[in-house]
């Protein structure tokens, strides 16, 4: 044995710690899960790992790149999305839902602005795919199988690619040329893109499955239906469909004094906003009220700021013309009765109540329905295409999505069904048969610890005044600061995911968490770890949790 | 100025009080001593009178001590850290940091005295009582720390008495720096540690660190069970500069005290089926004497 200088008892160089590991029952793991913005974003965003990259790094570039993983329009739905995300935001029993949808719009423009690219995964595969039509379905679709290397073709009916983004959604909410800018750069990924063919009329279907190897029907619903009143057929008597299209087409259309919109739907705001700048008397009329109409309700706040007239409980009977020009519109009051099979209140008509409203104009957006022409296809309800939960249809190696097979609903929700429907074709055409990984367990409020978050104030976005937004088809939100957007990122209470925010660090009695000196994060020594749970109960985001001793 | 801000901001770990130690899983000793040793740093000598501290962390041969260790009994921490400093001026070596640190029952009774002199005398010397309310080495007895109505050992019907006050009777000997702090907030705990430091002469920390053995509340409660202490008003966080009484840890929302009660084993026959009894509105009384005297 070494002799020690005198007085000394011990080398302290040379002490082997005890291993209080061995006393514990239960251990701390790290477990990653999904945030509910995550969760309840159709597209699946990765919100949480956009919003602490600008937090932490302040890197638009790296934020763009990762939600640009799931989503290849991110400056489009940063205007158009209805943010479920923000409903689902954890901060909302904390004090204020973040502002998801304005942040990943300053992200999606300054990847625009900055010329940013998408990064291919695979190099170059030879499998075909053909996609119809260029909506956001078909879009993200191509996006995601050009990503991985797939021979990609999408066929556009219209003259211009971008679907109902391109030919529905006004200027002054999507301005045309950020479309154009996202969608040139999916078509970087050396996507083919061929406008003005219509599949099934130009190009049969039976061409596109024989040629590829697999096909992708993006169709959209973009026919109009109009509700059956006498009159219909008469001039300025427009589907909402038709009407948008053709403002967005750039023609000029006489729409006189006073414009009559039929519908609640999204089309019918568009409408009404639409001919509200061009300088008509707008009214809205609907057969119920407010809480049942179907459309966005930031699209009827900003329509009501715009004092578009709403006329609840009205059902138009007849359209009163002269000489076949619309001159007014004969209405019946209805009353609500019990639901029906929507949930909506069933309108039931009062009798006696007709009145007629003066209308130069009359646009019936009360449905939109999915052209087949050309393209035979097992539908469901006779309307919408079925699919399989793979997305197939009742064609082999033919796949569908967005509106045409989900009825009307979002952007969001349409890149979401192209994003899965590419998985699938890659499943198809490798003949993977195994189901891709689980997605791990949603995060609640009740999970956090939010004695460590501080309550701020929320980013709000300031619309130009109402007096300028109706004198143009300028786009009604200015681009915004982007230090307040870095600062409302940083509200991002990162659930389920550790922030490094170090109280496991500095807590544990045991300095049993270490810093790994490989990826600088924290790890726990379970050499030492007693199993006291204080880190966990101390972690605010729940990323460390107790199990059982294996 | 304000790279000195900085420096006394900055949280500390440099685990100079290591693992390996036999303290109980959620040990708000343990975590007080890591805290104050790495915010003290390497130049430190640690006199440790017998105590839970002692006896968990120095047992031949793995000691989790990695900086200097005097042993001592319950009666003289503050006597022999007291000879250190003067055999340290003797030899005109230094200049070192000294904690002489001790539970409550060294503190409050047994080395009452030797305390009380090294104050007296001027040592420049730290001295950190590590407040767990009883003797919880020795099986939960009761000292002069232990709160009102808690149960321990020795009170089976619950302590009677009032918990003594040390930090003003520390701060009545006329020393420079006296203050409380508790292990939740590792930041302030640490400011207050290096700010004494840095101070010449006698200076005292009083810690409140949960036992969840000698309390009865699981591990992972030892952090939000300090908050409670803080949020009720029983236990008071403060500096007392030059004997006047500075930065006071304002309550941002009063809790009642049933909140901090209720989690912990020792005063669980305070509830009668649920229901306070009177003494909880005793305890209450406590709080609000202490809200309204530090003006929490």
């Amino acid at each position: 044995m070494e002799k020690l200088p005198l007085g000394l008892a011990l080398d302290l160089r040379k002490v082997v710690p005890y291993k209080t590991g061995s006393w514990r029952t239960l251990m701390p793991v790290n477990i990653m899960q999904t945030p509910p913005c995550t969760h309840s974003c159709p597209s699946g965003n990765d919100i949480r790992g956009f919003l602490r990259v600008l937090a932490e790094k302040q890197d638009y570039e790296e934020a763009w790149h990762v939600l640009t993983r799931t989503n290849p329009l991110p400056a489009t739905c940063g205007r158009v999305c209805p943010h479920p995300c923000e409903a689902g935001c954890n901060r909302r029993d904390f004090d204020t839902p973040l502002a998801i949808n304005s942040t990943e719009r300053a992200v999606g423009d300054y990847g625009l602005e900055h010329n940013l690219e998408h990064k291919k995964l695979i190099s170059k595969r030879k499998e075909k795919v053909a996609v119809v039509g260029s909506g956001p379905a078909g879009l993200s679709c191509a996006f995601h199988l050009g990503k991985r290397g797939f021979q990609v073709k999408i066929f556009e009916a219209n003259s211009e690619p971008g679907g109902w983004m391109r030919y529905g959604i006004p200027s002054y909410r999507l301005p045309n040329y950020i479309l154009k800018q996202e969608i040139d750069k999916i078509l970087e990924l050396g996507i083919e893109l061929e406008c003005n063919v219509k599949v099934g009329v130009n190009i049969p279907m039976d061409q596109l499955t024989r040629d590829y190897n697999a096909v992708f029907l993006g169709l959209g619903a973009q026919t109009g239906t109009s509700i059956k009143i006498p009159g219909e057929d008469a001039q300025n008597v427009f589907t909402g469909v038709e009407f948008l299209k053709l403002i967005n087409s750039g023609q000029v259309v006489e729409i006189g004094n006073d414009f009559v919109v039929i519908g609640g739907g999204n089309t019918a705001m568009d409408c009404a906003r639409v001919a509200k700048r061009l300088g008509a008397n707008v009214s809205v009329f609907y057969r119920r009220t407010r809480v049942e109409m179907p459309a966005i309700t930031a699209e009827i706040d900003e329509a009501m700021e715009e004092r578009i007239m709403f006329r609840y409980h009205t059902n138009p009977v007849k359209i009163i013309t002269d000489e076949n020009r619309v001159v007014g519109l004969l209405c019946g009051q209805m009353e609500l009765k019990e639901p029906d099979a929507s949930g909506r209140a069933r309108p039931v008509p009062i009798e006696g109540s007709e009145s007629v409203y003066p209308a130069d104009t009359v646009i019936m957006a009360t449905g939109q329905a999915v052209d087949y022409d050309g393209i035979e296809i097992q539908k469901r309800d006779d309307q919408w295409i079925s699919t399989n939960e793979d997305l197939m249809t009742s064609m082999d190696g033919v796949f569908a999505g967005g509106d045409a097979v989900l009825g009307l609903e979002t952007v969001t929700t349409a890149i979401g069904q192209g994003m899965r429907a590419a998985s699938a074709i890659e499943d198809y055409i490798e003949g993977n048969v195994e189901s891709r990984l689980a997605q791990p367990p949603v995060i609640y409020s009740k999970d956090l610890n939010t004695y460590y978050y501080t309550q701020e104030k929320r980013f709000s976005k300031e619309a130009i005044s109402i007096h300028t937004r109706l004198k143009n088809f300028k786009e009604i939100y200015p681009p915004f600061d982007r230090e307040d957007i870095i600062k409302e990122a940083d509200r991002c209470f990162s659930c389920g995911l550790c922030y490094n925010c170090g109280n496991c660090y500095m807590y544990c009695p045991d300095n049993a968490v270490k810093i790994s000196p490989s990826t600088g994060r924290y790890e726990f020594d379970l050499d030492f770890c007693k199993g006291c749970g204080l880190c966990a109960k101390e972690c605010p985001c729940h990323f460390i949790q107790m199990t059982l001793e294996k | 100025m304000n790279e000195k801000a900085e420096e006394l901001n900055r949280v500390e770990k440099k685990d100079l009080f290591a693992s390996g130690h036999r303290a109980c899983g959620g040990c708000g000793q343990a975590l007080a001593a890591r805290l104050v040793h790495d915010a003290a740093g390497e130049n430190t000598i640690a006199c440790v009178a017998t105590g839970c501290l002692e006896v968990f962390s120095s047992p031949y041969p793995d000691p989790s001590w990695r900086i200097p260790f005097l042993h001592s009994l319950f009666e003289n921490p503050s006597a022999v850290a007291s000879g250190v400093e003067a055999a340290y001026k003797a030899l005109k070596k230094g200049p070192v940091n000294i904690i002489a640190q001790a539970g409550d029952g060294s503190t409050a009774d047994i080395g009452f005295q030797s305390i009380s002199g090294m104050f007296e005398r001027g040592h420049n010397v730290l001295y950190v009582c590590y407040d767990n309310e009883a003797y919880m080495n020795t099986g939960v007895q009761r000292s002069s720390f232990t709160p009102y109505g808690a149960w321990t050992s020795t009170t089976p019907m619950g302590n009677t008495t009032r918990k003594k006050n040390l930090p003003l009777i520390a701060a009545d000997h006329g020393i420079p720096y006296v203050a409380t702090a508790t292990v939740d907030d590792f930041k302030d705990l640490q400011r207050k540690v290096k700010t004494a430091l840095s101070i010449e002469g006698p200076k005292y920390i009083h810690i409140l660190v949960p036992c969840p053995l000698g309390w009865g509340h699981p591990g992972d409660l030892t952090v939000k069970i300090c908050r409670l202490a803080k949020d009720t008003g029983l236990f008071p966080i403060f500096e007392i500069i030059d004997g006047k009484v500075t930065n006071v840890r304002k309550i941002p929302v009063k809790v009642p005290v049933e909140e901090y009660l209720k989690p912990q084993g020792r005063f669980r026959h305070l509830f009668k089926k649920g229901v306070p009894t009177e003494e909880v509105a005793e305890i209450q009384k406590i709080a609000n004497h202490n809200i309204e005297r530090f003006n929490l």
